[in-house]
């Protein structure tokens, strides 16, 4: 038989465990960040360094404003390590899609990305401005 | 958590009421008990709360002592970073007190120092130690390896050879891959004998393989060099280069090094000579587009001082010396700036589960593009 006194202590002891378990997990969600995030924050640099390397002395400007996409899949090709997907998409000032084919090493469908953003120009006369996004993923 | 709390005290008042016998299922001190115990979880949930908020910075700096962000932001504030003092690539003498490889006074961000980067290569007269690296990196819980090459790579392969009248025609293969990946490129081909230069050019195709013929007088013999400078035809500042030793109308080569030792710094080439009986020919600088021969700066007790042209080309520059050993003739050369290089750290000997971190980035020197890949590890 329980008496009341019994119930009362039952219910004590299963709340005492939920605060301790929640207080536990209080302190899980307020821990660092996971590895996951700094891998894709490695990869975000990767990506905009290669951008940057590549137009210096504005050859990358030069190379979109000759619509000259296989040189720039190349040059991505590389200047990125091999374990890196990539797909590169070129807008100009009005944010109109440029590249008329697909700038890209392997597919992306189903990984986890990062997108860079960069923008250059070309060196001459007739200002011409880009956007260039580049999304890119580990190959697993 | 809480509402159950609550729900649990509302069925305990609701049981009080309902009874039907007119007693209560629990006396007026348990629910005080409930209340202060409510007022007690409040409290110890806040202050747990409280705590965890305070420490946090704290337990989040000593997690991350080693963790993939800090080493990597070391790995760029090498190479970002000029040292101090900010020339001392140039100074045989120096040593860093604080370790970075950028380029003093330049505009560009990742633009290596031609110097600093040559004295990290053991071959180098005054290349610095690992440790000496490490004190100047001042971070003593981090143990680093860099790595320093072309953007690709390019395989030199003799195919044939055969007399034709007073020459010798030599075909060789030349491929230019990336981990696999054919690269398509413009190749520039030098052969160096004794006083005799001779250049081709040639491209490798989409699938990254090339040939070409080259052409040697059979009036010289000795140890000759074919060096090969690719330019990958989707941007000219990837250039890679491999040297290939052949003897003509002579044995088998010396390996490099074995008559001389070639340190190049702060634009002048160091040689020191390795016996008595060894004479110069000449000393020669090679580019994808140019080659000159270099003037004497100065001439000591087995060493010979030469001046390089700080040239413009986005290439490599391949400084060869030819000479006579005896009767028999060599040919040595060395890289400006001196790579490919491998310093530091070990990593392939690390014990499981320690933690080691590698990035890839791209620099410039003197106008041509390199890949640097830092690796890092710390304390497990």
């Amino acid at each position: 038989m329980l008496d009341n006194r019994g119930q009362t202590r039952i219910i004590e002891a299963f709340l005492a465990i939920a605060v301790v378990f929640s207080a536990l997990i209080i302190s899980a969600v307020t821990f660092p960040s996971s590895p996951t995030l700094t891998k894709q924050k490695s990869l975000a640099s990767l990506g905009i360094q290669a951008l940057i390397e590549l137009d210096i002395n504005g050859t990358l400007g030069k190379l979109v404003a000759q619509e000259n996409w296989t040189a720039i899949k190349q040059s991505l090709d590389v200047v990125l390590p091999i374990g890196v997907s990539f797909n590169l998409t070129i807008y100009d000032e009005n944010l109109i899609q440029l590249n008329s084919q697909v700038i890209q090493n392997t597919n992306l469908l189903g990984r986890e990305t990062v997108s860079v953003q960069y923008f250059c120009a070309t060196q001459s006369q007739n200002i011409q401005f880009f956007t260039l996004r580049m999304q890119l993923a580990w190959t697993r | 958590m809480f509402l159950l709390y609550c729900l649990s005290i509302l069925w305990l008042a609701y049981s009080r009421q309902a009874t039907p016998r007119g007693s209560f299922l629990l006396p007026a001190s348990s629910i005080d008990t409930f209340l202060a115990c409510s007022v007690m979880i409040v409290l110890v949930l806040s202050a747990m709360v409280g705590t965890s908020k305070l420490m946090t910075p704290y337990i989040r700096g000593l997690s991350n002592r080693d963790d993939p962000e800090r080493l990597q932001q070391l790995a760029s504030h090498i190479l970002l970073n000029t040292g101090t003092p900010s020339n001392w690539g140039e100074t045989q003498e120096v040593t860093p007190s604080s370790l970075g490889l950028a380029k003093a006074d330049s505009f560009l961000p990742y633009e290596l120092d031609i110097d600093k980067v040559s004295r990290l290569n053991s071959e180098n007269a005054y290349a610095l130690t690992y440790r000496e690296l490490w004190e100047s990196l001042g971070i003593q819980d981090v143990a680093f390896q860099i790595e320093i090459g072309t953007l690709f790579e390019l395989s030199i392969e003799a195919t044939s050879n055969q007399t034709q009248g007073a020459d010798t025609v030599y075909e060789f293969e030349v491929t230019t891959k990336k981990s696999g990946m054919p690269i398509p490129a413009n190749l520039s081909s030098y052969v160096v004998v004794e006083n005799f230069v001779n250049n081709v050019t040639s491209s490798t195709s989409s699938n990254g393989v090339g040939s070409f013929s080259i052409n040697v007088p059979n009036s010289v013999n000795g140890t000759t060099l074919l060096l090969v400078f690719a330019r990958a035809q989707a941007n000219p500042r990837m250039v890679s280069f491999n040297v290939y030793a052949f003897g003509h109308n002579s044995a088998t080569p010396s390996p490099n090094r074995t008559f001389l030792s070639l340190s190049p710094l702060n634009y002048v080439l160091n040689v020191s000579i390795t016996y008595s009986s060894t004479e110069i020919l000449k000393a020669q600088v090679f580019t994808f587009n140019y080659n000159f021969s270099l003037t004497e700066k100065a001439q000591g007790n087995q060493t010979v001082e030469y001046n390089i042209p700080r040239l413009l080309d986005s290439s490599p520059m391949i400084l060869v010396l030819t000479g006579l050993n005896g009767s028999s003739s060599f040919a040595e050369w060395v890289s400006y700036p001196q790579l490919p290089l491998q310093i530091g750290s070990d990593f392939s000997q690390s014990i499981a589960g320690a933690k080691i971190v590698s990035q890839t980035t791209i620099v410039t020197i003197n106008f041509a593009l390199y890949e640097v890949v830092t690796k890092w590890g710390g304390p497990t």
